[in-house]
């Protein structure tokens, strides 16, 4: 039912909370976080205050301005104590994300057209007073599609995917509202979402904190929540033998931020979340998944600034780990890079994951849980994009971001049997940021 | 600091009581710094290590002084020894107050007390081997002086502010009705301003090597000094660079002003920061100049 991968967000440290939805995508749908456009330093830089640096191109001068720096006349302003955003910041964002049809000589009956999902963002984020901020997202997706209702054995003895048969078409819409309240060394956030589709209901809460150390070199961040989540599958092309079903989940964050010198910042972070209910998907013909999901994942992050390029090498790790059997690995890496008004930052990722315990091919209906799920397979993926955030001036800024997805069973580090229905996607991305006072 | 000194703040109403205290912090700042490099001041840490020459006494330097003579090493190894910060005894050879002239035999016996490379160095300490030979941290310790004020404003919270410290002006944003800061760079031959620039969060240096003149054998030159020779450097007539601080912005000005023209065009390029060179011929030289051309 979760089947989103979330991504994940950098230096803030707190994961990016999943996508509640019955088709479970693979976009997490959360607006940047507002630090996103602004120049990228040590990847910590954002509340700084100081003089715009010419950066000369000469090492020299440079090498000069380097040495100065243990004077405090020449260092940066200490940032400022945690303060809310000094200005209203409206954001609207679209994101087109593009399945490739699937391999007709895969497909055993059904369309061979998959998911297209057009998904726009809006928020809004204002100061309070001076201590408080109050932000508003609001999502809405709309996906259209079909997706593997099961997996049989063709005629030649290879599986083969049963599509299931007329294009959905279906809408979601989340809002949610989060309160933020900030003092001296930190910040504490408490929000409420929920998640609307024909078939699907979520409602979760979630609260976040982060404290920084008296040198502001450290940053601590832990966060929590909790959601229940409600099905009433719709009846139609594909029967499906629920009614109505709940679940709940509830996750937890705890992880540490450390400036490790003036052109270096490493992350460290641990998630465990639980779910229990309803965790089959209802949608598909042949799966039954244990009615309790444990997952456990340890992040680390990494970004170093290179002056002399005026950019930083960012790198993220994860590895994720869960009662289902479903291990995974990844690695990505970035390059964000200064340009005169913007930041581009092109990036590669690599995933890697072992099929579930109860997955197989074609599913085993005798076992007690079952699943032929390509999500559940074993399989690597490669993601190449590129992000371009563009500051066009106090008030105004763009993004847009590019990403080919390709997976193949054969790509990953573990063993296990090939899905026929492993997934390609295209996605793109335009946004739109408005700051006033 | 040996010139003018010129502060500006703009603050909007609200914030003016809370800034009320900053110009008497700025003035005690510079007074602590002239108290420390001044050469004027007989108690100066300066002061201290040129009384101390020649005796073998070695004096203890904190970590602000040890970044500026860091600095200066820096620049004497990238301007072939041309920056030096022991050339002083030289300056006293040609007598400027009396409008220069010297005679070879001083020049040579005064070059034997300059060279920043004889300086000996222990742990924290410095000690100049020979009585006579002196260190003049004036040109840095001015721009370094501007640096400091310009951050004491910016941890008070002045959003718009600036210094002029004898010719040397720092910035701190905008002008409070945000237009950027109106500098006018000074005329070598005359009072008067060449041209006007603008400043926001940003520092302009000025070297120049007319203020006061050397007449020899019906030559006039600058007082600028090669201490490597001992005569006037025949360069440009001032040099002014921007940068985001002063005491970068100066160094690279100071140093093409000691070069020939051709070597101080050359070294400015080279330093990737704004410039503009007024030559012995009063031309206006360098991308400032050209800026300015096109905006008139």
């Amino acid at each position: 039912m979760i089947g989103a991968i979330s991504r994940n967000k950098a230096c803030s440290g707190s994961p990016t909370p999943e996508t509640k939805s019955s088709k479970g995508t693979y976009i997490t749908a959360k607006r940047p976080h507002r630090a996103a456009a602004a120049r990228q330093g040590a990847g910590v830089a954002v509340t700084e205050q100081r003089p715009r640096q010419l950066l000369s191109s000469s090492p020299f001068i440079r090498r000069l301005t380097q040495s100065l720096l243990v004077l405090p006349a020449y260092q940066a302003l200490p940032s400022a104590a945690d303060a809310p955003p000094a200005f209203t910041e409206v954001g609207l964002r679209y994101t087109r994300y593009s399945e490739d049809s699937i391999d007709r000589n895969a497909v055993i009956f059904g369309a061979t057209d998959r998911y297209d999902i057009d998904i726009t963002q809006l928020w809004i984020e204002a100061p309070v007073g001076a201590s408080w901020s109050v932000a508003l997202d609001v999502q809405n997706d709309y996906q259209t599609g079909a997706s593997p209702w099961f997996i049989g054995a063709q005629q030649d003895g290879d599986p083969g995917v049963i599509m299931s048969g007329a294009s959905i078409q279906d809408n979601r819409v989340e809002v949610g509202v989060t309160t933020r309240y900030f003092w001296a060394d930190g910040n504490a956030g408490l929000s409420v979402s929920h998640s609307d589709e024909d078939d699907y209901e979520a409602l979760a809460l979630a609260f976040d904190a982060s404290w920084n150390t008296a040198d502001d070199a450290r940053t601590w961040t832990a966060s929590a929540s909790s959601s229940r989540d409600t099905l009433n599958p719709t009846q139609g092309v594909i029967p499906v033998f629920i009614t109505e079903a709940d679940l709940d989940t509830q996750s937890g964050y705890f992880g540490v931020s450390q400036i490790l010198s003036r052109a270096a910042i490493a992350r460290i972070g641990v998630n465990y979340t639980y779910s229990e209910g309803y965790l089959s998907d209802p949608y598909k013909f042949r799966d039954q998944r244990p009615d309790t999901h444990e997952r456990v994942a340890l992040s680390a992050g990494y970004r170093h600034f290179f002056i002399d390029h005026d950019a930083a090498l960012q790198v993220d790790y994860r590895y994720y780990a869960d009662s289902w059997g479903t291990d995974s690995q990844t690695l990505e890496l970035g390059w964000a890079q200064n340009l005169s008004r913007s930041l581009l930052t092109p990036y590669l990722r690599y995933y890697s994951q072992r099929e579930a315990d109860f997955f197989s091919v074609i599913a085993d209906t005798d076992a007690s849980n079952y699943a032929d799920d390509y999500r559940l397979s074993s399989y690597g993926a490669v993601t190449i994009g590129a992000r371009w955030a563009i500051a066009l001036n106090d008030m105004w800024a763009l993004e847009f971001e590019a990403e080919r997805y390709m997976s193949d069973a054969s790509w990953g580090l573990y063993e296990g049997e090939a899905a026929p229905a492993l997934v390609d996607f295209w996605r793109g991305t335009v946004g739109v940021t408005w700051r006033f006072d | 600091m040996g010139g003018p000194a010129c502060l500006v703040i703009d603050a909007p109403a609200e914030q003016s009581a809370d800034l009320e205290h900053v110009p008497s912090e700025v003035v005690a700042q510079l007074a602590a710094l002239e108290g420390r490099y001044s050469r004027y001041r007989s108690d100066s840490l300066v002061s201290t290590i040129n009384a101390r020459a020649g005796t073998g006494e070695f004096t203890e330097l904190d970590a602000e002084m040890s970044a500026l003579l860091d600095l200066a090493d820096q620049l004497w190894g990238a301007s072939d020894g041309l920056f030096d910060i022991t050339s002083g005894p030289l300056r006293k050879a040609w007598d400027f107050q009396d409008g220069g002239s010297a005679s070879p035999e001083h020049v040579a016996s005064a070059l034997k007390l300059v060279g920043w490379d004889r300086i000996e160095w222990r742990d924290s300490g410095l000690h100049l081997p020979q009585q006579g030979m002196e260190i003049d941290l004036g040109g840095l310790a001015k721009e370094y002086a501007a640096d400091c004020v310009m951050r004491l404003m910016r941890e008070a919270g002045v959003s718009s502010g600036m210094i002029e410290l004898a010719g040397d002006v720092a910035t701190i944003g905008a002008q409070g009705n945000g237009k950027p800061w109106q500098i006018g760079i000074q005329d070598p031959r005359g009072s008067g301003s060449l041209l006007t620039i603008t400043l926001t969060d940003s520092a302009i240096a000025t070297s120049g090597n007319y203020a006061r003149k050397i007449e020899h054998e019906g030559r006039s030159y600058g007082h600028l000094l090669d201490p490597r020779s001992g005569w006037p450097v025949e360069g440009p007539a001032s040099v002014s660079v921007i940068d985001s601080h002063c005491l970068t912005a100066g160094a690279v000005a100071t140093v093409a002003c000691l070069k020939a023209e051709a070597g101080a065009t050359e070294w400015l390029a080279h330093a990737g920061l704004p410039w503009l060179m007024v030559d012995e011929h009063h031309a206006l030289l360098g991308p400032i100049a050209e800026a300015a051309l096109v905006s008139s």
